[in-house]
């Protein structure tokens, strides 16, 4: 899940397109079985940086 | 007479809210047109700024820059976080993450706004968090400047000139230099216009409007460049007292200006003097000239215009098409200044001149029939201070009189004779949705010192019989007045709450001191001793010491409490429901539909209980876009550490803009840097889930893969154990709550582990 250098084109660095990924998947080595139990899996949510604070009283 | 020679070009500079156009210039073009200046041209800069900031490929461009001048390698190879990095390091993280989601959805987010979708929940709150995280991106791209739908900031203090000029000169974190440049300037040089006339009502405006105002002087030494406005009307002076100011600016213009910019622009067409246009302070740069060349000279005041006088509101060559809104709702002013002009606190009457005018009710039911007619609008924003009682009692009638079929909604004073029971559903009868009363605070004891010539009992029985006629109720209310005790403000607090069945929402801010208020004139009766600050030489608002009450920063503490228990109890305020509070237009357009304000909280209520159960209803299917990035430090940290109050107090105070002399160094000396902690952030672009990105150990990246992986099929799945089988689970349920997995045919899992009976669907990730 690293980053991968983006293409010339493209904006930057991170994301490809979803067939891309999926071909990369069809190549990997499918593991039979994933301790997926003993993995930290915790999901770590982020909350909206947004706030009532930063409206000004006169915004429509 | 006939001006076809005389072009004049009238600006609403960057930046002001996106929802609605504003009225001065349309009154102001109105005004000029109706007696003899025939060409006259309007352009809101604001909102033509941010249509074109939340572009697929502005957007494309912000992130190239942020590529090159905040990339995310720079902090890989640090071995801890300091603070003084945090903000570079979040912009980078957000913009590498977000970049390519949010280019491929802005033209679909501001289509949602813009048209019938805006009405569903579930597409209008993704959309409008894709424009603002769209934002954050044509921010990080000009760092450390901020750009929101409500806000403008740079590094460069607006209390001080030679920083807000610096502002307009720098090319690198003032986004709108090459805006101007290349959205603006080419068809202002091509009109050549004589005069230019910048509205700038908020302090977000000013250096924005003094960057056009450069380019403008610069490219067309002949074109006239004044400014006038709310904000103007507060430091104009100061303004032009500026060293350096004459290069962006050739005068400005105090409190209305329909009288002023007619009188300016019949001087310049004719060649006459300057020194007789009312309520002008220019710069002289003839021969008697001093100051570098350069005279100031200060005019006496116009006389006001005669409201009922005042012609229709003119919005010819404003972009409606452009305004993130699914209808037009027009400003419209039914009168100007405030009949009650008592409050202590408040300086707001002052900026448009003296005294207080009314239109007629017949007059404005007359001529908000003409403009319905005109531009098809059935939606209105009333702009009033208040309305006295009288008005309250003739404007329904007039309106219905005129067979308006408008809806509205405004700002009102509580008055209890006036909003009783019939009042209050006669208001409704002729359109009124939604009304904004100063409640300010439950205590009796500042009520007085305020003179606000009301009670709380009062105001929750004017509340009362508007909610009860549908009308939904807003209470305007600050924390931190003069002497105010915490278990004052907390009790505004427990009163907002035990009427959160009556107050839909409420508008809290911090108390603050203008130069203009009658407490900065004199603070003894209120315990305060003022705080001048003598390199600020635009200075409006002032710090203070307080003999008893909240000191400045327990007022900040006790705004945040007051704010987290509105979060909590209020529905609007729930989730992000917050969105229809942030953008007051769009809640108003559902009132406006036939929603009752009681059927509109249920319904937030219901969709943040949903958000919060999101997850228990698989199987899943990967959000569109899914993007997931790994990062040196966590991003979670980060933002907690940035949200510490002292790391809150380096950034400019959202209403006054002012910088804290020695705030950042109070902050990098408490707040400790973070160590490396290898993690791992997904994202997806409008997503309807509670959170849209999450971030995750890099230990989830197997499970991600799983996810993503065709081959991790039903058979597949039935091949783990129990345990694991579970534990995938678990990990999808939650991702699904943020919105990055969403309810679908083709997924792998179902919330308990089973596997389900459809085949696996790719999850894209990288």
């Amino acid at each position: 899940m690293s980053q991968k250098p983006g293409k010339p084109d493209s904006t930057g660095d991170t994301k490809k397109p979803a067939t891309e990924a999926k071909a990369d998947d069809a190549s990997r080595p499918l593991s039979e079985k994933i301790g997926f139990s003993k993995l930290d899996l915790s999901v770590e949510e982020v909350e909206e940086r947004i706030s009532p604070r930063e409206t000004n009283v006169f915004d429509k | 007479m006939i001006s076809t020679t005389f072009p004049i070009d009238l600006v609403f500079p960057p930046q002001g809210h996106f929802t609605q156009p504003y009225l001065a210039l349309p009154c102001i073009q109105a005004w000029l047109k109706a007696h003899g200046h025939d060409d006259v041209r309007l352009t809101d800069a604001s909102v033509l700024a941010y249509d074109r900031f939340l572009s697929a490929d502005y957007l494309a461009r912000a992130a190239r820059r942020v590529d090159e001048s905040l990339p995310l390698e720079r902090f890989r190879g640090l071995d801890e976080l300091p603070f003084a990095e945090m903000e570079a390091y979040r912009a980078a993280v957000e913009s590498a993450v977000a970049k390519d989601a949010l280019i491929g959805s802005i033209d679909a987010a501001k289509a949602v706004l813009r048209g019938e979708d805006c009405f569903d929940p579930d597409r209008y709150a993704p959309a409008v968090r894709t424009l603002y995280h769209g934002l954050r991106l044509v921010s990080a791209a000009h760092f450390p400047s901020v750009l929101t739908p409500h806000n403008f900031t740079m590094a460069y203090a607006n209390d001080r000139s030679a920083e807000v000029l610096a502002a307009t000169l720098d090319r690198a974190a003032n986004p709108f230099v090459a805006f101007y440049e290349e959205e603006l300037l080419p068809a202002l040089v091509a009109r050549r216009p004589r005069l230019l006339g910048l509205s700038v009502i908020y302090g977000s405006q000013l250096i924005p409007a003094l960057t056009l105002g450069r380019l403008v002087k610069a490219a067309l030494p002949h074109c006239h460049v004044t400014a006038g406005g709310g904000f103007l009307a507060y430091i104009g002076k100061k303004l032009m007292a500026a060293p350096g100011l004459d290069a962006c600016l050739d005068s400005v213009v105090f409190w209305e200006g329909e009288g002023p910019l007619l009188a300016l622009a019949d001087a310049l067409k004719t060649g006459r003097s300057l020194g007789e246009v009312g309520s002008l302070t220019w710069f002289d740069r003839g021969e008697r000239a001093t100051r570098g060349g350069v005279r100031t000279v200060e005019n006496a005041p116009a006389h006001p215009v005669r409201l009922d006088d005042a012609p229709v509101p003119d919005f010819e060559g404003l972009p409606f098409e452009l305004y993130f809104s699914p209808e037009t709702v027009l400003p419209y002013d039914v009168n100007r200044g405030c009949y009650y002009g008592e409050c202590t606190f408040c300086t707001l009457p002052t900026v448009i001149g003296p005294g207080y005018r009314t239109r007629q009710a017949d007059t404005i039911a007359r001529q908000v029939v003409e403009l319905r007619d005109r531009h098809g609008a059935r939606h209105f924003n009333f702009i009033t201070d208040c309305m006295p009682p009288g008005m309250i009692r003739d404007l329904p009638d007039a309106l219905l009189a005129h067979e308006a079929d408008i809806t509205w909604w405004s700002d009102a004073r509580v008055e209890p004779r006036a909003y009783t029971a019939d009042g209050a559903r006669r208001l409704y009868e002729a359109g009124c949705r939604k009304l904004l009363f100063g409640f300010e605070t439950a205590t009796p004891r500042l009520l007085k010192l305020m003179k606000k010539g009301q009670s709380a009992r009062a105001t929750l029985e004017v509340a009362r019989n508007c909610a009860a006629a549908d009308i939904s109720v807003t209470f305007y209310a600050m924390v931190g007045f003069p002497s105010e005790t915490k278990e004052e403000a907390g009790a505004t607090l427990a009163f907002l709450l035990e009427n959160a069945d009556v107050v839909r929402e409420v508008s809290l801010q911090t108390f603050h001191i203008d130069e203009v208020s009658e407490i900065y004139r004199d603070p003894s009766p209120f315990g305060l001793t003022m705080l001048d600050d003598p390199e600020a030489d635009l200075q409006l608002y002032h710090d203070y010491v307080a003999e008893e009450g909240m000191t400045q920063e327990e007022a900040a503490v006790a705004f945040e409490e007051m704010m987290a228990g509105f979060r909590a109890h209020f529905p609007i305020f729930a989730g992000d429901n917050i969105y229809y509070f942030m953008q007051k237009s769009h809640y108003f357009l559902h009132l406006a539909r036939g929603v009752t304000p009681d059927e509109f909280a249920a319904r937030c209520r219901e969709r943040a209980e949903h958000l919060e159960a999101v997850g228990g209803d698989g199987p899943w299917r990967a959000a569109d876009g899914l993007a997931t990035l790994e990062l040196p430090f966590s991003y979670t940290a980060t933002l907690k550490t940035l949200a510490h109050p002292l790391a809150r107090a380096i950034r400019p105070d959202f209403l006054t803009g002012r910088y804290s002399e020695e705030a950042s160094a109070r902050a990098r000396a408490a707040l400790a840097s973070l160590p490396r902690n290898p993690r791992l952030l997904a994202y997806a672009a409008g997503a309807a889930g509670a959170s849209e990105v999450v971030e995750l150990s890099p230990q989830a990246e197997p499970a991600l893969s799983a996810l993503a992986d065709p081959r991790c099929d039903a058979a597949w799945l039935a091949r783990q154990e129990p345990a694991d089988r579970a534990s995938l689970a678990a990990f999808a349920q939650r991702l699904a709550r943020a919105g990055l997995l969403r309810a679908g045919e083709r997924a792998v899992l179902t919330p308990h582990g089973a596997p389900s009976t459809a085949s696996a669907s790719p999850v894209p990730h990288s």
